[in-house]
């Protein structure tokens, strides 16, 4: 092994097999129960829930005002808050499009939403989409200084940490 | 009378010597400095007294981890003697902790059996620790010694007396000798004492833990290995439901051989053969292990053609019949001999004759007069026969895609040009936008890149036959060359370092979690060679006008804004993924040998490396649970 490192300055530390196992699988089950899985019970939303719906209102995407198209707001939520895949931001706007799968839609969808019968929404880049109105109640008076914010993933931008909710959205429409 | 004192002083320089040569050299003695050499101090004074307990003197060991990290291990054995030794002049007690290999197992008599553990004894744990107490509870007195970092502070004294007997050490490591951490695991101590008590039929042992919060647990299994296989297969679907035991002894010249076994199938398609040789884990198995094994499939075989189970003229392999088995072998020898170092393998010839015949026997007994267990069992190592079969085939099919004698190279790896295995080196990357990075700021020479789409299949809960018709796993076989499982061969490794590179977040770490497992499993051998190593891509691009420096810790990033003017403000971007680097700025930070930092991966410690994989990646959910709950205050990187 040594032979071969020829390298002279090339900097090698060892690591033992089960520590970097448990450091890692630790950092990641406990970020993935922290900040993906589970729902904040204040507002009954996962941080992407949020961050769609915070991202919506920065775009002046209300219910007063015509649809933008998704592959906008993805795009907005995307680069400012949600350092993620596309697919799973947009997907989970179409479940809170969905009538059938959220008592009160929080988005107010334009286009092929998908079915019941589990026929796929058409792409981002064909529907359209504006917050629902009962999912301003979540937002109200957020510049009052109601809630917390803190820092995005780079520190360039300000999120929520949590929405005033004027309503128990948790027991409201649930969360998977 | 002066004679016999120049050779005191002489003897007591040697001494010095040795215990110096320990504290010199740690790594030589107890494997390394880190979390593992740290708790087998621990392993090194229990496993004194699980020696008593096996020569039949204690049934009861209480270990506590006090405040601070200090151990105290207590039994209830004969204790450490106390009068003068002949050749050293002092109590035998302090030979035994300040003269490396003293100990009462080298000569026969007082120890029939001994797993004189790594064979270095208290002396090493003695000369590692900032300080070491030893009370023998002895023909009604109380002893007491009192050492620091190996050297004797005060006298052996009387300090009381008592009806009971046995010893007690407590100590505290040294963190000048382990500078990595001096924090015990609750979880890894109680592994090991559990399986002890496993291995020590009837054996208590107790577990304190008196630091942040207090826990207590007792073990002790009348069952011994039975019960050790049940634990081992709770929350698995068993396909028969008593464990199957065998248990005999045998003369072989002055030696005494015992071996014990214990085995039950699951409704799973992975192996769980614990092979221990007087308490001592053999990860590589050994004779005892090649002897159960040959018994195991005879066996099987013959009782699978009577009962004309078989088709044609199929029969059964050692591969075949062991899937969905969990099996302790549990030998005792008064005489073992190990290859290597590390006792990784058991070496005595007559052990494999001995394991074939008493386990052969045990097990047409059972078969007899189990019928039903026996069908069962034979039914799924037809299954496996035939799903072999399968696999072999598809293997066979990935094998002519082989780069190597064609061109229909179907993935996606970017070879080097460079055929001399010993200076290539193959990039793992997680996702296609890294790997164009990767692909774009190589040294083509002796870099290959093979990028990995989305998560890679865990293969802790997989399937042989779902592995191999697994894409991005059938990439890694086909670019590494080794081939997999029984048929690896490091000779045919195409690369001499593979290095994993993954995001710098936590899904990165997942899939660096997968990919190691994936390697542990299937390719051990080439963590064994030192040939897999984790890449360090930074966490930070901190740039000022046309300044750029880069930090791979939150520490570096502190130090370079501090050598960085105020004004203007410098500006911090933190990486989250490869991609977002230009193809030469990782070339720079990650990937130019000049420059970069790799880590290599190494097993210190094969027992707990499988039950850690088992733990994090198997299907049984509640210990996984049960160590997140353990452990989720040390967390160090959350993603928001």
């Amino acid at each position: 092994m040594d032979q071969v490192n020829n390298v002279a300055s090339e900097k090698i530390k060892t690591v033992n097999i089960s520590r970097e196992m448990k450091t890692s699988f630790l950092d990641y089950a406990m970020s993935v129960i922290v900040s993906r899985a589970l729902p904040d019970v204040r507002d009954g939303l996962k941080p992407v829930h949020r961050r769609i719906l915070y991202g919506m209102q920065q775009l002046g995407n209300t219910y007063d005002k015509p649809h933008k198209k998704s592959a906008r707001i993805v795009g907005e939520v995307m680069g400012k808050y949600h350092p993620h895949g596309d697919a799973a931001i947009y997907d989970t706007m179409v479940r809170m499009a969905q009538d059938f799968n959220y008592r009160y839609t929080l988005v107010d969808g334009h286009g092929n939403f998908g079915s019941i019968d589990g026929d796929s929404p058409a792409a981002m880049r064909y529907t359209e989409a504006r917050m629902a109105r009962i999912a301003m109640e979540l937002l109200r008076d957020i510049n009052k200084d109601t809630i917390d914010f803190r820092d995005n993933y780079d520190g360039s931008e300000q999120e929520p940490v949590v929405l005033p909710a004027r309503f128990p959205n948790l027991l409201v429409n649930c969360s998977t | 009378m002066e004679k016999i004192n120049n050779s005191y002083t002489a003897e007591n320089i040697q001494v010095l010597e040795g215990l110096e040569a320990v504290r010199k050299r740690p790594g030589m003695y107890i494997g390394s400095t880190g979390e593992s050499g740290l708790h087998h101090l621990v392993w090194e004074i229990v496993d004194n007294s699980v020696d008593e307990a096996l020569a039949g003197y204690c049934d009861h060991i209480e270990i506590k981890i006090l405040k601070d990290n200090v151990i105290s291990i207590k039994d209830n054995g004969r204790g450490i003697p106390v009068d003068i030794h002949p050749i050293t002049k002092k109590p035998a007690v302090e030979t035994i902790l300040t003269v490396l290999h003293a100990g009462g197992k080298f000569g026969n008599g007082s120890y029939k059996v001994s797993g004189g553990l790594h064979g270095v004894g208290s002396s090493v744990v003695n000369a590692l620790s900032e300080f070491l107490k030893v009370n023998i509870c002895l023909e009604g007195k109380i002893y007491e010694q009192y050492y620091e970092r190996g050297v004797p502070k005060t006298p052996l004294r009387v300090i009381g007396e008592t009806k009971d007997r046995g010893t007690m050490i407590t100590f505290k490591p040294d963190k000048e000798i382990f500078t990595e951490t001096t924090i015990f695991d609750y979880i890894t101590i109680r592994d090991h004492v559990r399986q002890l008590a496993f291995l020590n039929k009837g054996l208590k042992i107790t577990l304190e833990d008196f630091r942040d919060e207090h826990r207590k647990e007792t073990f002790q299994y009348n069952g011994g290995i039975i019960e050790y296989v049940q634990h081992l297969n709770k929350g698995k679907e068993t396909i028969h439901q008593d464990v199957i035991y065998v248990h005999g002894q045998k003369e072989h010249g002055n030696d005494t051989i015992e071996i014990e076994i214990a085995l039950q199938y699951c409704n799973d398609y992975n192996t769980r053969i614990y092979a221990f040789t007087n308490n001592i884990f053999n990860p590589n198995g050994g004779t005892h292990e090649v002897g159960f094994k040959q018994a195991l499939t005879r066996t099987l075989n013959q009782f699978a053609k009577d009962k004309g189970l078989f088709k044609k003229d199929e029969s059964l392999t050692a591969d075949d019949v062991r899937e969905g088995l969990t099996a302790i072998i549990s030998c005792r020898h008064t005489n073992p001999q190990f290859e290597g170092q590390t006792k990784a393998k058991l070496g005595n010839p007559e052990v494999r004759k001995i394991t074939d015949t008493i386990f052969s026997e045990g097990l047409e007994k059972y078969f007899i007069e189990h019928p039903t267990d026996t069908k069962t069992i034979i039914d799924k190592a037809i299954n496996a026969l035939n799903a072999r079969e399968a696999a072999r085939k598809a293997r066979e099919l990935t094998r002519r895609k082989s780069p190597l004698d064609s061109l229909g190279f179907a993935s996606k790896l970017a070879d080097c040009r460079s055929k001399d295995p010993a200076i290539s080196e193959l990039y793992i990357v997680e996702g296609d936008s890294a790997g164009g990075s990767a692909k774009q700021g190589r040294d083509s020479e002796f870099q290959a890149i093979l990028p990995l789409r989305g998560k890679v299949l865990n293969v802790e809960k997989a399937h042989m036959n779902k592995i191999l018709s697994n894409r991005e796993i059938v990439s890694m076989i086909q670019a590494i060359g080794t081939n997999v499982g029984n048929m690896f061969n490091i000779e045919n490794a195409r690369y001499h370092k593979i290095i994993i590179m993954t995001d710098a977040d936590v899904d990165g770490a997942h899939i660096r979690t997968l990919l190691l497992t994936f390697f542990f499993r299937y390719m051990r051998g080439l963590i064994e060679h030192g040939y897999i190593y984790i890449a360090q891509p930074p966490l930070y691009k901190i740039s000022q006008g046309k300044k750029v420096a880069y930090a791979y810790s939150d520490a570096e990033l502190e130090k370079i804004l501090n050598e960085f003017p105020d004004n203007p403000k410098p500006t911090i971007q933190r990486y989250k993924g490869l991609g977002e680097m230009n193809p030469e700025q990782l070339w720079e930070t990650t990937m130019n040998p000049e420059t970069r930092t790799l880590i290599k991966v190494k097993i210190e410690d094969a027992y707990e490396a499988e039950q850690v994989f088992d733990r994090l990646m198997g299907d049984d959910v509640e210990p996984r649970r049960e160590f997140i709950q353990q452990n989720a205050r040390y967390v160090q990187n959350l993603d928001i």
